[in-house]
């Protein structure tokens, strides 16, 4: 059984076909990247297989489970977690807040059980605390745990969503331009990061990136994306030789 | 994690000691007057509290309360009354059966009236929140009317426009503010746990929310639900508190002057809409005088109806422009939050003397 299958996904938006006949397949633990310039389709792709916008036409498999047609809650529960490309992080809510929502949708305290406080729940609101803290201490943030979400720098703002997106328990982890607005150094760390996350939590990663020393030093293979539409797939070495690569990226500069 | 928690428990318990002898001291000296406006202060708290769980916990506005408290109102007085004063009240078509012989305490109409008004926003929220938030406000706004035409018109099971007259007096100071502090106690519990969070999430950002697997439907419905529940009960105690009741008695007031006080306490913020249920419901009492002739010396102002109403709405639109967080915003009273306030504060007066 393959762990994720994506075959000939497209959607349109009226007249515009943001993403064309897109086929990808993920085997468990890689970490894989999508680029492409901007406006080719990649935030498109992902929101389809987040559940967020139902595909014109294609598949999404997961563990051999059929993706299409499910609520974007039901395919976070059911393995696959995302992060956003502008950041979406509960601003109001205080950073360990973040985290601990997270935990919400795996509670098997009942709605009167959790109002009520019954030792399950005060049980597992214990749980729910000291797995963010898990998760912040992970990704470097616990000494700010107290803190507003929407007060934090946006480099660490784009950590404790990861955290959050973590917190979820996934198995398939999709990042939307984890690197975005992050300096060099923040980047190294990012970088690092994403890889001893993905030993610890097995994760499978699948990520889309602009900057692309980052994209070539942490991904095992990359597909690029243009005007919706596959153009390459191969290795970090494969990709940086393309011809239809390079001119892609040079015609949108 | 809270290292304060016995010392809390205990400031609690001596809170709830405490307006428990306030109470019981009103009982015993108070006029009828001043027992009516406790009453009513006990009822809007309730109302405005579970309101606010829909409205400003869960951020899908929604004007449905007066439909939510009518329900309410006429399931448990249908209950409470005796099948002989029921045959005796409806004279124009006999009440329908089993609604006619049935006959259950008062304590137990309560909860019908909360199960009863839940049932019905459960099958008001299904459709409404599966399709999208927006049409919430315009179609709980119909439902108000709609629920106002059926009372006036099902004379077998409302007495229609003739109402409901001659309920016993139930409601007393102990039913009202005792189910008024189980319902800030239940509600402000729900809001604490992940359950109110989650509500919060979907407030905040209904698609980040569905990201961390949070079901938004799921969530709003259980809100709306909680929220229809007490507002039922709320009814019952209306109802069993002036003991007469008709279609009339539901119009959109009652919604118009509940939003004012969460908007006024802060939308999301219990502690808020307590403050404002009460002070705008005690404050209304008192505004009585602007609807009486008033003598200022030679010249005599005639009495203007509806003049508290121009107020109220007056006061809802500064809020909006000043103070569009209201008085509390999202905050909440907690013991923690005051033993801070009082120890910065003598640390001041500390440091200035
Ligand atoms: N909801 C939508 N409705 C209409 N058009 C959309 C919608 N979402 C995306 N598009 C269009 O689809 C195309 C692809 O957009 P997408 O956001 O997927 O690009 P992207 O590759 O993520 O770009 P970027 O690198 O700038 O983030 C764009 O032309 C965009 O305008
Ligand atoms: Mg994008």
């Amino acid at each position: 059984m393959e762990f994720f299958t994506v075959r000939n996904l497209t959607m349109k938006f009226g007249g515009l076909v943001a993403v064309n006949d897109f086929d990808i397949t993920l085997k468990k633990g890689e970490i894989v990247g999508l680029i492409g310039p901007n406006g080719a389709g990649k935030t498109t792709v992902f929101n389809m297989i987040a559940g967020y916008y139902a595909p014109t036409s294609g598949t999404i498999h997961f563990q051999g489970k059929l993706l299409n047609g499910k609520k974007a809650n039901e395919i976070t529960r059911s393995g696959v977690a995302r992060t956003f490309q502008n950041i979406r992080l509960f601003t109001e809510l205080t950073v360990v807040e973040n985290v601990m929502i997270a935990y919400h949708c795996r509670l098997r305290s009942t709605f009167l059980g959790a109002a009520l406080r019954l030792p399950l729940y005060r049980r597992e609101e214990k749980q729910m605390y000291e797995g963010a803290m898990e998760f912040l201490r992970e990704v470097e943030l616990e000494d700010l745990s107290r803190e507003q979400a929407g007060s934090l720098p946006y480099g660490m703002q784009r950590r404790l969503e990861i955290a959050r997106a973590l917190a979820t328990g996934p198995q398939l982890l999709l990042l939307d331009e984890p690197a975005a607005g992050m300096n060099p150094n923040e980047t190294q760390d990012l970088l690092q990061l994403i890889l001893r996350l993905r030993e610890k939590y097995r994760l499978t990663v699948f990520l889309i990136e602009h900057d692309m020393k980052f994209v070539m030093q942490l991904c095992e293979r990359i597909q690029v994306l243009d005007y919706g539409t596959t153009i390459a797939s191969g290795t970090p070495e494969e990709i940086q030789q393309n011809e239809r690569v390079i001119e892609a990226y040079l015609g949108e500069g | 994690m809270d290292e304060h928690h016995r010392r809390n428990q205990i400031f609690s318990i001596i809170a709830v000691a405490c307006l428990f002898l306030f109470l019981l001291s009103m009982h015993l000296y108070a006029d009828d007057y001043q027992i009516r406006i406790l009453n009513n202060i006990a009822l809007f708290i309730i109302l405005a509290v579970s309101y606010n769980l829909i409205n400003g916990v869960t951020g899908q506005f929604s004007l449905e309360p007066n439909a939510f408290v009518a329900i309410g109102a006429y399931t448990s007085a249908l209950l409470t009354l005796t099948p002989a004063e029921k045959q005796m009240a409806f004279i124009i078509e006999p009440i329908i059966w089993p609604l006619s012989v049935i006959h259950v305490p008062f304590f137990l109409s309560l909860i019908a009236a909360g199960v009863v008004t839940a049932f019905f926003g459960f099958l008001m929220g299904f459709p409404v929140f599966r399709v999208r938030g927006d049409y919430l406000a315009i179609v709980t706004l119909g439902f108000g009317e709609v629920v106002r035409v059926v009372a006036n018109n099902t004379q077998t099971i409302t007495n229609g426009p003739l109402g409901l007259k001659g309920l016993a007096n139930y409601t007393n100071l102990w039913w009202s503010w005792g189910i008024a502090a189980f319902t800030v106690f239940y509600i402000a519990r729900l809001v604490r746990s992940s359950y109110g969070m989650a509500m919060k999430a979907v407030k905040y950002d209904e698609a980040a929310a569905e990201s961390i697997g949070i079901n938004a439907f799921k969530h709003k419905m259980l809100a709306f639900t909680t929220s229809a529940f007490f507002e039922g009960i709320g009814g019952g105690l209306l109802a069993h508190l002036i003991t007469t009741i008709s279609p009339t008695l539901f119009t959109f007031f009652l919604t118009f002057n509940l939003l004012i006080m969460i908007v006024a306490g802060g939308l999301g913020s219990i502690t808020g809409s307590v403050i404002a249920a009460v002070v705008i419901t005690w404050g209304g009492e008192a505004l009585r005088v602007v609807e009486e002739p008033i003598r200022l010396g030679f010249i005599e102002i005639p009495g203007i109806p509806g003049m508290r109403m121009v107020l109220f709405s007056l006061i809802l639109v500064l809020v909006m422009i000043f103070a569009r967080q209201g008085l509390m915003g999202t905050r909440e009273f907690t013991w923690n939050g005051l033993f801070r306030k009082i120890r910065a504060w003598t640390h001041r007066t500390a440091k200035e003397s």
